[in-house]
């Protein structure tokens, strides 16, 4: 066990050296980003740029400015942003991961729960109007682009129906610290956590379904049935407990993934200020060290959530943890 | 109507302000908050580095300098009035010498009183800081040059301050007409003696304005309130503001700050309305918006100094080709826009409406000339070659770009369109090792003078092959023309209009000459909460947020 921890470790650090180290030679191969033009400004002399470059170590080695920084980023945790010079990078992602944290914890609440409703529901009415109606439902989920549906959701909460009845009680797009006001956090947040669950409830729905329709044909449900037991009792105490197995890794995966940056775009059209609207941000100015910091943290929170559901899948499936 | 009621309302504050010049004043229209809103920060809050428009708007009612432009509306914007200095000085020794006596009693907002070293220390510190225009326009202050090669070891020998007599004399390696210009925008605002020689990012720097920054976190917002040793000394300078805190959020997307606005949750936003709000805004809240002339254009930069348009034909029949109407409904149609043909914007001082490129060539661009166009491309013999047009993957950039592409295909060129991130482009287009050979793009004033369109952007001196900052964009250089504005700089020292007049003939020579081609003069479109009254635009600084009112 101690082996295989150690060895995924070692993984990890070893994708994380290779993603930031191909981020980094990617921002200097593209065109137009030299830094050190954007830092001096738009009409800087030839010495005044080379004093800005020599500043800010933009005129060494591309290995040394590598080192240097991931020096600055994780040792002295000193990195500060080009673009909004004097900004520290760790701080400001600390500070940015609780909305993140919060966006996702919320929508994946959201998601399991409706997800699972969904799957059970059709699975339990196969092949009815129930069923395909969720099913369609749930396509026509899997396909809205988040972005899209935000616009949308904001468009008629926030502008067409903002004065009726219904949505009165929208609040100013923004976070609320939780610690701060809980139910304004709670009123911040429900828009987009379903905004978000949108699509994964779409997926999670249908991928429950097909394993408790492929469950349901088990040998073990067969068992089950001949010893008298419920519908009800076989579907969830059986079926849907071995069909669970795949549902937890795809929502660890996805989980990590998002609080990792992925919830970017939603971030972006509510206006919270996380991990992933700094990314969206970083990448607009062509922020280099929050574009490095914020892929580093989004590679280690995919790369743990992969760690964490391989164990898990030890830990539910014997066949694995023999292997 | 709305711009007369304003200037109304200033005066009679500053008359009410002159009886009670100590705490802030209360009742009427002060007090509140006033809430900004922009997508992003903009970089630091430091004076001397700070190069956006977005910070510019604030750091005037934040810090003053010597001088400062006038807080108003209208052409006043660009009056150049003292500010920490009492009078404006009449310069000396040719040119090359300017004496200012301070104000007594003006305090930062630590408490300090403001002294001529502390004007000195600015000075040497911007060169430290790496201000971005060191190098372009504060060397020319004595020891300036030796500052910009060793900014580590600098001492401006160019700046002399006198604590007992309160004056400071500034000393020039040559006259120089925008200097004041130069002193009035942020990068001149004093800051107190020891305050660091470094990019102080976002650690506010008190100021001696109406206003210090309270709180500036670039992924969540702003806070500037009242400068409790702030006294008013002159309404125009430094007037109180009205808001007692302003606040600036930063995160949602010009979409949802269109939707706040209307809400009433924001007052004002940065970002322009979306094109495919303008026409519900307009309709729905045609009091809250305001359109405002600016001293700025776009237009297309060919480089002359690669195929095909290092031929001047060339680069004429796209200016005769090109249709300046079409590109300003593209832009948002002719209330944000003008259509032109020249480098000036109108209300630049030596403007002279100049339009050879269109059917009845005069004063004003009415059609293109295509038949003209034609001719010339036969002439130039570049038909069949290659172009690529280069430009941002953005409305309204996006579509202008498509549009340039179908006129060289029209004109027989074989065109085509690379759109690319508009967080690159500027720099992109600039750098002569990306071979661009024709691209899409604009220029905004840093103040009102001509030479801050004409020199900067046609001068032998800005074109720095191989960089990323090489602001002549064409590679546009000309001898002759180089030499009648340093001459037409000289002569603004002691002649205003003579030096107008040779920077019109410069503007005509410039356009004449096509190295690029102006589509049109852009208008500012400001989007106000229902609550805010009293917005002022200055052509200088855009909207003033202090003298809007919220209550």
């Amino acid at each position: 066990m101690v082996s295989t921890i150690l060895r995924r470790l070692a993984h990890m650090l070893f994708v994380m050296v290779g993603i930031s180290a191909l981020v980094f030679l990617i921002f200097f191969a593209t065109p137009g980003t030299d830094p050190a033009a954007r830092i001096a400004g738009r009409n800087a002399t030839p010495a005044t740029l080379a004093a800005v470059r020599h500043e800010f170590g933009l005129d060494r080695p591309l290995p040394v400015q590598y080192v240097l920084m991931m020096d600055h980023l994780f040792i002295t945790q000193n990195l500060t942003s080009f673009v909004n010079r004097g900004e520290k990078i760790v701080p400001e992602i600390v500070e940015a991961a609780p909305v993140t944290l919060s966006l996702v914890l919320g929508a994946g609440v959201v998601w399991a729960a409706f997800g699972v409703l969904v799957g059970l529901l059709a699975a339990a009415f196969k092949d009815t109007v129930i069923d395909r109606a969720l099913m369609v439902f749930s396509l026509i989920g899997v396909s809205m682009p988040v972005f899209w549906l935000g616009e949308v959701v904001n468009l008629v909460t926030q502008s067409r129906l903002h004065d009726t009845l219904l949505f009165s009680w929208v609040p100013t797009l923004g976070y609320v610290p939780l610690t701060q006001d809980p139910f304004g956090w709670f009123k911040a947040l429900v828009l987009p956590w379903i905004t978000l669950a949108v699509l994964y409830i779409g997926i999670y729905g249908r991928v429950l379904r097909a394993n408790l329709v492929e469950a349901l044909q088990e040998d073990y449900v067969r068992t089950a049935r001949a010893k008298g037991l419920s519908a009800r009792a076989v579907l969830i105490r059986h079926a849907l407990r071995c069909s669970m197995i795949s549902f937890v890794t795809l929502f660890g995966l996805d989980f990590g993934a998002l609080v990792g940056g992925g919830a970017l775009l939603t971030e972006v059209v509510f206006g919270l200020q996380g991990v992933g609207a700094l990314t969206f941000h970083a990448l607009e100015d062509l922020d280099l060290p929050m574009i490095m910091a914020t892929v580093i943290y989004a590679s280690f929170f995919v790369v743990i959530s992969n760690a964490v559901v391989d164990i898990l899948y030890a830990v539910f499936d014997p066949r694995v943890r023999a292997r | 109507m709305r711009w007369n009621r304003s200037l109304l309302g200033t005066a009679a504050a500053s008359l009410l302000l002159a009886a009670q010049a100590q705490a802030a004043p209360t009742g009427g229209h002060y007090g509140g908050t006033l809430k900004l809103v922009a997508a992003a920060a903009e970089g630091t809050a430091d004076p001397g580095v700070n190069y956006t428009l977005k910070y510019w708007q604030l750091f005037p009612m934040i810090y003053d300098g010597l001088v400062t432009f006038e807080k108003a509306g209208g052409k006043a914007a660009f009056n150049i009035i003292p500010d920490l200095a009492t009078s404006l000085p009449t310069p000396t020794d040719g040119g090359k010498t300017y004496v200012f006596h301070l104000r007594k009693g003006i305090k930062f907002s630590n408490g300090k009183e403001v002294m001529p070293s502390d004007v000195a220390y600015t000075f040497t510190r911007l060169f430290k800081v790496l201000n971005p225009n060191a190098g372009t326009w504060y060397n020319v202050i004595v020891g300036g040059d030796a500052c910009v090669k060793t900014p580590k070891t600098c001492v401006l020998p160019g700046v002399v301050a006198d604590d007992k007599a309160g004056t400071v004399t500034f000393h020039l390696v040559h006259p120089d007409s925008e200097f004041l210009d130069q002193l009035a925008v942020p990068f001149g605002s004093i800051v107190p003696a020891g305050t660091p020689e470094k990019d102080m990012g976002t650690t506010p720097i008190p100021g001696t304005g109406a206003y210090m920054i309270k709180s500036y976190d670039p992924n969540k917002g702003m806070v500037m309130v009242r400068n409790p040793h702030f006294k008013q000394w002159d309404a125009k300078a430094q007037p109180w503001g009205y808001p007692n805190e302003i606040t600036y959020t930063f995160g949602p997307t010009a979409t949802a700050q269109t939707t706040a606005v209307e809400n009433g949750q924001y007052d004002w936003m940065f970002e322009l309305i979306p094109s495919d709000r303008l026409n519900e805004v307009a309709t729905k809240y045609p009091h809250q918006i305001h359109v405002s002339p600016l001293l700025a254009y776009w237009y297309l930069e060919m480089n002359v100094n690669m195929k095909p348009f290092s031929n001047l034909d060339a680069r004429l029949a796209v200016n005769y080709a090109i249709d300046r109407g079409a590109m300003v409904k593209l832009y948002g149609g002719p209330v944000l826009a003008t259509p032109s043909c020249q480098v000036l914007p109108p209300g630049m001082p030596g403007y002279q409406p100049y339009c050879p490129f269109t059917k009845n060539p005069g004063t004003k661009w009415s059609a293109p000339d295509m038949a003209k166009a034609k001719a010339l491309m036969a002439k130039s013999g570049m038909i069949g070659q290659k172009v690529t047009v280069i430009t941002q993957n953005v409305e309204p950039y996006s579509g202008l770009g498509d549009y340039v592409q179908s006129v060289l295909n029209q004109l027989g060129f074989k065109a085509s369109v690379k759109k690319i991130s508009p967080d690159i482009e500027f720099t992109y287009l600039q750098n002569t090792k990306n071979k661009v050979q024709i691209g899409v793009t604009d220029w905004y004033q840093d103040y009102p003078a001509p030479s801050d369109f004409l020199n900067v952007l046609y001068s032998c001196a800005n074109f720095h092959p191989g960089s990323d900052t090489s602001i002549n964009m064409p590679g546009f250089c000309d001898k002759s023309i180089d030499a009648m504005m340093q001459k037409a700089m000289t002569v603004s020292l002691t002649n205003l209009a003579a030096a107008d007049k040779i920077w019109a003939a410069v503007d005509r020579k410039v356009t004449d000459l096509a190295s690029t081609a102006t589509m049109f003069n852009p208008k500012h479109v400001d989007f106000t909460s229902k609550r805010l009254g009293n917005f002022v635009f200055s052509g200088q600084i855009q909207f003033l947020p202090d003298l809007a009112w919220v209550k």
